[in-house]
């Protein structure tokens, strides 16, 4: 599903993200990704998202060369990649509904799919009763699930998280990781990156650590260190 | 594609909406400017059609008293007819002119209803052997100095007055156009920038859930079209009121008598209306599609 081949990126300053990087990861496997502050982490994640485009190596993601990909295919791209993120990115103005609507809206998906679409992802997170409520009225842990709807409601093959428990306190964020891990369990491939100790070592799943923009360890059934 | 089309709309209007005071600096600013562009435009064609009459080489204009005799006619024919400075002539008799006349103001019926056939001058148009002013301005001194002739209209004099005014004017007009739709342009394009840094938040989601770059720039450039739409539509009515009032006002003036030809037909403003509104989508796109172009890297 994802396979990195000998990656690197440097960004100004010679500060090195990533330093030829090799790693695949197969269809619906759970994988996080550990390591300090300007390890990689977040390089490692945005590159498969094309949102940095590495400097060498090759990146393949679904099948496509993403590094190779013209600029007006990465949408395209982008629908098969579910995306969430520490600080959620919810859209202040619109509810709850409006902003899981939202992704399926802007990619062009008729009135009708969204209808059946939305209502049905909001009660897989749990949040059907609170459909018309503003993300300023929700708790944290509620937010992160807005945005596991949204980036999940267009069913796709791959979620990527970026420290997503990062601003959840540790009850709250084992419920988040029972979402993602259910989501895991629907077939979607899972990529995150975490600082949080707890969760990597009770949910045993692959481990890749980053030192410096190096792998250091590749483990199947990893613990945090 | 209706929920598509629905979407884009929608959001242009909201963003319209939002910004609202910017919005409308644009679009008076265009209004403005293509008023100018449009007055710029039917004076030059009035001025085109007030020295009608001097083309094919006709150099001065022989006006008739309307109540001249048939002796005093005759006079003036009988040296146009010999005269070997004359290379040729038409005349314009009562009917002809009144016909003209009908023509040119044919917008303005009640124009064309105060006075009849019985009062317009007859006149001859003249075409001189040696169309050199000097020459000129010495014969129609001369032909002004008999029995009959009411006035001498030549080229060189009124056709330098008509055409000196009208490019003064409409050159000047223009060039402070110009500069007009330059700011219009910019200012719809820091419209659309106002309105794209508002909706930043919103851009960033489109692009991260894979909404193609075309969705996400749409309704701003709609947004900058329709500022220009707007602004050459309330130009429109502006100028109506150019061909009502300006041009009607020299068409009045008795200074120069040649100016009562300044008028343009109703169908050349509808004409000019229609450029203005071209123009106003063609800037207000030009302007937002910079916009987003420099200010948002989708």
């Amino acid at each position: 599903m994802i396979r990195l081949e000998g990656v690197s990126k440097v960004f100004k300053g010679d500060v090195v993200a990533l330093k030829n990087a090799s790693a695949e990861i197969q269809r619906g496997e759970f994988v996080f990704l550990v390591g300090p502050s300007g390890s990689g982490k977040s390089t490692f994640i945005r590159l498969l998202n094309r949102e940095e485009v590495a400097d060498e190596g090759r990146i393949t993601v679904a099948g496509k060369d993403v590094g190779e990909m013209s600029s007006w295919r990465v949408p395209y791209l982008r629908r098969q990649i579910g995306y969430i993120f520490q600080d959620y990115k919810l859209l202040p103005k619109k509810t709850v509904y409006e902003n899981v609507a939202f992704g399926l809206e802007v990619i062009g998906r008729p009135r009708q799919v969204i209808r059946t679409q939305v209502p049905a992802i909001l009660e897989l997170v749990g949040l059907s009763r609170k459909a018309d409520r503003l993300p300023d009225e929700l708790s944290g842990g509620e937010q992160q699930r807005v945005s596991i709807a949204r980036a999940f409601v267009n069913r796709p093959l791959i979620l990527l998280a970026d420290e997503p428990t990062g601003n959840l306190d540790p009850a709250t964020s084992v419920g988040i990781m029972r979402l993602l891990d259910r989501i895991n369990r629907s077939g979607t491939t899972v990529v995150m990156a975490t600082h949080d100790r707890s969760i990597v070592d009770t949910m045993r799943r692959r481990v890749i650590e980053l030192d410096r923009g190096v792998i250091r360890r590749d483990e199947s059934q990893g613990v945090y260190e | 594609m209706l929920s598509r089309l629905w979407y884009y709309v929608r959001e242009t209007f909201v963003s319209l909406w939002r910004n609202l005071s910017l919005t409308v600096a644009a679009i008076l600013t265009v209004a403005i400017s293509l008023s100018l562009v449009g007055a710029s435009l039917l004076i030059r064609e009035g001025a085109d059609r007030a020295t009608a009459q001097f083309q094919e080489g006709v150099e001065f204009i022989v006006f008739m008293r309307a109540d001249a005799s048939a002796d005093q006619d005759g006079a003036i024919r009988d040296v146009l007819d010999n005269s070997p400075a004359i290379l040729g002539y038409s005349y314009v008799d009562k009917a002809a002119a009144y016909a003209e006349f009908q023509e040119l103001f044919s917008d303005k019926p009640e124009l064309v209803e105060s006075v009849t056939a019985e009062v317009m001058p007859p006149s001859y148009r003249i075409v001189p052997a040696n169309p050199d002013a000097g020459n000129v301005a010495e014969m129609a001194r001369q032909f002004g100095e008999q029995p009959g002739v009411k006035e001498v209209a030549t080229a060189t004099d009124a056709i330098r007055q008509i055409e000196d005014f009208s490019n003064r004017v409409s050159q000047a007009l223009l060039v402070a156009a110009v500069v007009l739709v330059g700011v219009s342009a910019l200012l719809i394009l820091n419209t659309v920038f106002t309105a794209i840094g508002a909706r930043r938040q919103e851009i960033e989601v489109m692009k991260l859930v894979g909404a193609t770059n075309w969705f996400i720039r749409i309704p701003f450039m709609l947004e900058g079209t329709i500022h220009g739409l707007i602004g050459a539509a309330l130009a429109v009515p502006a100028l109506f009121v150019v061909d009502d009032r300006v041009l009607a006002y020299f068409q009045e003036s008795d200074a120069v008598p040649l100016f009562r030809g300044f008028a343009v037909p109703e169908g050349f403003v509808w004409d000019t209306s229609i450029w203005l509104l071209v123009i106003g989508g063609v800037v207000g796109m030009i302007g937002s599609a910079v916009a987003v172009t420099r200010y948002m890297d989708v």
